[in-house]
């Protein structure tokens, strides 16, 4: 046995241990509930020096899985972590890894997948990957994601296959536990071994495949012995390929229990393809995976003593599946009731309750065939189970009239007295208040903008209702407010991801008085370019009166990240609409991680500042520039401490989107939970970005240029160091030993501004 | 190591605590810090974990501790419905919230309150367990502290069993590396936490104890619209956030308005009620005054306001906030307020609502 040491950790936690003492040559990731405090944690560690791994915070969990396929062509051992819709929104890169050969592992924290958008745990999103050739193992505690870390890479690159280890969200990715690591990371890396690679001239004798005779440690970086990876391939081909697949997951079941054995002696903890507790005589079983299992024993126990002969059995490995194992554990059972966390809609359960079916059917036991399979759907997303739920499925089991099929936990809802409607919807006359006006002019292609009077604009109706939940001070609301006071008339909303849409429709409630959609973040931009196009023609068939409404997309500077393509897509088709990004500078709905809006040098929670790490290692993304390369007709940036031209801008932006096509705004916005400073005093620092030229405000109408405040001729300017000492975010870069990195952001900031003074000074730029 | 033994447990063996809280007072790392309690210094097999959701300040969020002997395998994930100590880090949560649901006989109480004990033992009408109080907010300010540290010091007390020394333990392994000059601080909110906590000795016979709201209209699978789709719009105005304000409200003098509409622009939750009125003899727009039921008490409208008409006021003064008035365009009689924090189902886990070095919420009024 390894000496161990005691830790007090969570599944994600030691997630993060494992691959620090693995040292991984690369993670691509891209943060998301519950699994990203596994890259955070990777994250402190890396600013510590305790590890060399490459993090690449990638766009989106597409880009990440494609970053760990390059990585793992390259002959590198590559770590990924996800979650619910991230897994889905990379799916179509597994088959790509597992197709090719890449082992690597990913691990998941299981979270239902959306939408309606929930963040909490359950297995609809594991099960997706049942068919794309990775090995999954599932972990049922902390300790044994730990374990199943170690030997699942192990395990990945024995048979060439790309390994996830799931373990639930929440009740396993956040729970702290008591579990035990090995005290040094020479005996894991020892454990492991080298990384096999054609080129890796440390090695000096490679292991032969064995029906080629060739090493199969390809690595596309061996010069020596060139290799295409992805070929074109047709039939009669791709079948033998897959059938590679089918064999190396042979392979793999093969291999499990040598590797178990292997692992228990230097741990002394045995891991299982499957497990029971009081399984051997019981008469009805709960199977059931994850955390659920050890609240399950409880409700056995219980059970046992009121004379019921109940037990409980688990399932550690789902790929490859275990049928004869699985089957063993049901022997002498009548009845198994299988819970499972998600459902495959329309197939009479969820796919452990069919794959635990089909093992009992291709048994060639009558007696086995014969057994009472009931499924019961629970516990999606994210509701609880405790040790009652166990009790009463078992329970419900044992009655003769039990439902086949049921789910277990649902409420039809109560009909008490009616809802009361809050607000009367807004009419178009109720909005239309001639409070700024906009008229363009055909010579100077520009749209002059009258009125933008505070004082007159609080007659404004708010079309966001009060009682959201954003943090005392978010500035979400108030650009929005902003935005809103500038724009007359009929407005119809969509919302990417992010906090201003989690705080607005948290279920039952919205905050919305006028009509929203929402979707994830990849994808805003395009769901509005759809709705903006069955309006117009809808109008145009007479099925719908007419009239003008203002489509405005609201983003934060998130969803410009994953969802810039869709974004640009969209300007270059040209849909009449407004695209308003609030520009955080980072992904602050889950927990602050960075953004490539995010300034060099800050800290958050995966640009840790540390020995081997001043914070953000990039500069801050140029969006509208971006935007820009669009040739939309409109573009501006604004910011609430400048209000008036805030206004004024919303109102010009309406006007354009109605008449012209589409516009992008971009609102500086404070965050004070995550910028750390105080809440009253946001307007400030926003006015402190402004000042420094960090955050310049200009327009760029139908390509012109102009500069709305040049701090320099009011005599503003303030260094960027004065703006990054307002916020404890970005504090430390004060200090004397960064100031090579301060003065490489003030050398950006005054580059970028001095190209927009040229431009905005220049008829023809 | 010492040898400690749980003074009680549940009939599965578990000694089981639960913080009740709103976000950015630090209950989730308390609850971490109790978990490593368990596991570290007394010796017991440990589990925590908190609610989870969205991160944001000023919402209602959970932590939950369970313990038992070292050999026992821990085998409940669930969240702790029957807690042996139950610490309460905001009172305003009492009678809103499910917060006392599960209280025994058995059941420590430890309350964030600045009311004598056995005030807070009537106005809360907290008749089973034992009940001890503290004003943790003042003994933090006092400190330089946070009311976390301070409500541990008090926990450890009133548990009758966790020396105060072994919770300093763990807040300098904790926060001793973060935050190595707020150390002396903490730790000193501690020891104030632990000794000035005060139990209730009143006898009470009140009416069962609160819980929480009853909805008379529950959506579910027999009358919710399909897909999710919410068909109320604007109805988060029925929510009462003033849980979520952390002791600070701005104060309207109107005699100092000018009805700029400063205000109005940079109120993220839309509180201020203008309306068509008279100034200076002319007609325009007028401030009519603030919507408290939305006031998160971010005091941005005090930092913009140019002549000082809205200034910053402890909360505490003023139970009764002069220049009150309801969201104006909301349809008569249709309203009743649900009190509630930010978002009624999320909670913190990011490090950056811990103790924190700069800016403690506490000292937002300047």
């Amino acid at each position: 046995m390894l000496e161990q040491k005691m830790f007090y950790d969570s599944g994600n936690e030691l997630a993060a241990y494992a691959a620090k003492q693995i040292n991984y040559h690369v993670m691509g990731y891209y943060p998301i509930t519950p699994s990203t405090q596994i890259a955070e944690n990777l994250d402190l560690m890396g600013a510590k020096g305790e590890h060399d791994i490459k993090l690449i915070a990638a766009e989106g969990e597409h880009s990440a899985a494609g970053i760990c396929y390059g990585a793992s062509a390259g002959g590198g051992r590559v770590f990924n972590a996800t979650s619910a819709n991230g897994l889905m929104y990379a799916l179509e890169q597994f088959p790509v890894q597992s197709g090719t050969r890449m082992p690597m592992v990913m691990n998941v924290a299981c979270r239902t997948i959306s939408g309606p958008l929930c963040i909490k745990g359950d297995h609809s999103d594991i099960m997706y990957l049942l068919n794309t050739g990775w090995i999954i193992l599932f972990a049922d505690e902390p300790q044994m994601v730990y374990d199943m870390n170690l030997l699942g890479l192990k395990l990945a690159e024995a048979v060439n296959l790309p390994v996830a280890i799931a373990f639930d969200g929440f009740f396993t990715s956040h729970q702290k536990r008591r579990c035990l690591v090995f005290a040094n990371d020479a005996d894991v890396q020892k454990y492991i071994g080298p990384k096999m690679a054609s080129d890796n001239q440390n090695i000096s004798s490679l292991a032969k495949d064995s029906a080629t005779g060739e090493n199969c440690f390809y690595s596309v970086l061996d010069l020596a012995h060139p290799i295409s990876v992805g070929s074109y391939m047709n039939e009669p081909d791709v079948i033998n390929n897959r059938y590679q697949m089918h064999l190396a997951m042979e392979e793999a079941r093969k291999k499990l229990p040598g590797l178990f054995e292997e692992y228990e002696s230097i741990s002394g903890r045995l891991l299982h393809l499957c497990s029971g507790y009081c399984h051997e005589d019981a008469e009805i079983l709960l199977f059931i995976l994850g955390s659920s299992y050890h609240t399950a024993m409880e409700a056995v126990d219980l059970l046992r003593k009121e004379g019921i002969k109940a037990g409980v059995i688990t399932l550690y490995v789902l790929r490859p599946f275990p049928a004869e194992e699985l089957r063993g554990l049901c022997k002498n059972a009548q009845v198994i009731i299988a819970a499972d966390r998600q459902d495959s809609y329309g197939a009479g359960g969820g796919n452990m309750s069919l794959e635990l079916k089909a093992a009992l059917q291709s048994c060639n036991q009558e007696q086995c065939r014969r057994k009472k399979v009931l499924t019961r759907i629970y516990g999606l997303g994210g509701r609880d189970f405790f040790v009652e739920d166990a009790v009463s499925m078992l329970k419900e089991g044992l009655s003769e009239n039990a439902k086949e099929f049921d789910y277990y936990g649902v409420t039809e809802g109560v009909d008490g007295k009616k809802q009361p409607q809050y607000f009367k919807p807004l009419t178009k006359e109720d909005t239309t208040l001639g409070l700024t006006t906009c008229i363009f002019d055909e010579k100077t292609k520009k749209m002059n903008v009258t009125g933008g009077n505070l004082r007159e604009l609080t007659a404004m109706p708010k079309r966001i209702a009060p009682g959201h939940g954003a943090c005392p001070g978010c500035g979400i609301f108030v650009n929005l407010n902003l935005l809103l006071k500038g724009i007359e008339g009929n407005v119809v909303f969509l919302f990417h991801t992010g906090c201003g849409m989690v705080v607005s429709t948290g279920y039952p409630k919205t905050a919305f008085r006028v009509p929203y959609v929402h979707n994830l973040f990849q994808n805003g931009p395009a769901t509005l370019s759809g709705l903006v196009e069955v309006f117009h023609q809808r109008q145009k068939r007479g099925e719908y009166p007419q009239g003008e409404i203002t489509f405005i997309m609201v983003s934060g500077d998130g969803g410009m990240d994953i969802g810039m393509g869709s974004a640009i897509g969209t300007a270059l088709r040209g849909h009449r609409m407004i695209i308003f990004e609030y520009d955080n500078g980072g992904y602050m709905n889950t927990g602050y991680q960075l953004s490539y809006s995010t300034p060099k040098g800050a800290k958050s929670s995966t640009s840790h500042v540390g020995k081997a790490q001043y914070g953000k290692t990039f500069f801050h993304k140029d969006t509208p520039e971006i935007m820009s390369a669009t040739h939309i007709p409109y573009i501006a940036t604004v910011s609430e401490s400048n209000p008036t031209d805030f206004i004024k801008k919303a109102a010009k932006a309406g006007a354009y989107a109605k008449e012209f096509g589409t516009v992008y705004v971009k609102a500086l916005s404070a965050c004070p939970l995550n910028w750390n400073d105080k809440p009253n005093l946001e307007r400030s620092v926003i006015g402190g970005a402004v000042d420094c030229c960090y955050f310049p405000l200009y327009e760029i109408e139908n390509g012109i240029t102009t500069l709305s405040y040049d701090p320099e001729k009011a005599g503003k300017k303030i260094p960027v160091t004065e703006w990054f000492g307002m916020m404890g975010r970005t504090k430390h870069l004060v200090k004397e030993e960064y100031k090579e990195v301060t003065e490489s952001i003030q050398s950006e900031i005054d580059r970028r501004f001095a190209r927009l003074k040229a431009r905005a000074e220049s008829p023809l730029l | 190591m010492e040898q400690y033994t749980l003074p009680v447990t549940n009939e599965n063996g578990y000694f089981e605590i639960r913080l009740e809280s709103i976000g950015g007072l630090g209950a989730n790392l308390s609850g971490k810090m109790l978990g490593e309690l368990g596991a570290n210094e007394l010796d017991f097999n440990s589990l925590s974990f908190s609610s989870y959701g969205s991160e944001k300040r000023g919402s209602p969020v959970k932590a939950y501790v369970r313990w038992c002997a070292k050999e026992k395998p821990l085998r409940i994930n669930s969240p702790v419905t029957h807690p042996h100590i139950l610490g309460i880090f905001h009172a305003g949560l009492i009678g809103t919230y499910p917060v006392l649901d599960g209280v025994s006989a058995d059941t420590k109480i430890i309350l964030n309150t600045p009311l004598a004990a056995d005030e807070a033992a009537e106005k809360y009408a907290i008749s089973l367990g034992e009940l001890y109080c503290l004003d943790a907010l003042s003994v933090a300010m006092e400190c330089k502290s946070r009311v976390n540290m301070v409500m541990l010091g008090a926990i450890a007390k009133a548990s009758g069993f966790i020396p105060l020394e072994a919770v300093q333990k763990i807040c300098r392994e904790t926060l001793g590396k973060k935050y190595p000059a707020l150390l002396e601080a903490n730790l000193n909110g501690m020891k104030n936490g632990y000794d000035s906590v005060v139990k209730a000795t009143a006898e009470h016979d009140f009416a069962p104890m609160p819980s929480g709201k009853n909805e008379t209209f529950i959506w579910g699978y027999k009358n919710a619209p399909i897909g999710g789709i919410n068909t109320r719009p604007g109805s988060t105005v029925s929510n009462d956030l003033s849980a979520s304000r952390e002791g600070y409200i701005p104060l309207f003098l109107p005699e100092k308005c000018i009805n700029c509409g400063l205000c109005d622009s940079t109120c993220p939750d839309l509180v201020f009620q203008f309306g068509k009125g008279v100034y200076k003899g002319k007609e325009g727009m007028v401030n009519n005054g603030l919507d408290y039921y939305h006031c998160k008490g971010c005091l941005r409208c005090v930092a913009v306001c140019p002549t000082g008409a809205l200034v910053s006021a402890l909360e505490r003064d003023y139970p009764k906030k002069p220049h009150f008035m309801p969201n104006q365009d909301l349809l008569p009689d249709a309203i009743s307020y649900q009190e509630t924090g930010a978002n009624s189902w999320v909670t913190s886990d990011s490090p950056s609502t811990v103790a924190r070095p700069d800016t403690g919420s506490m000292e937002v009024q300047e």
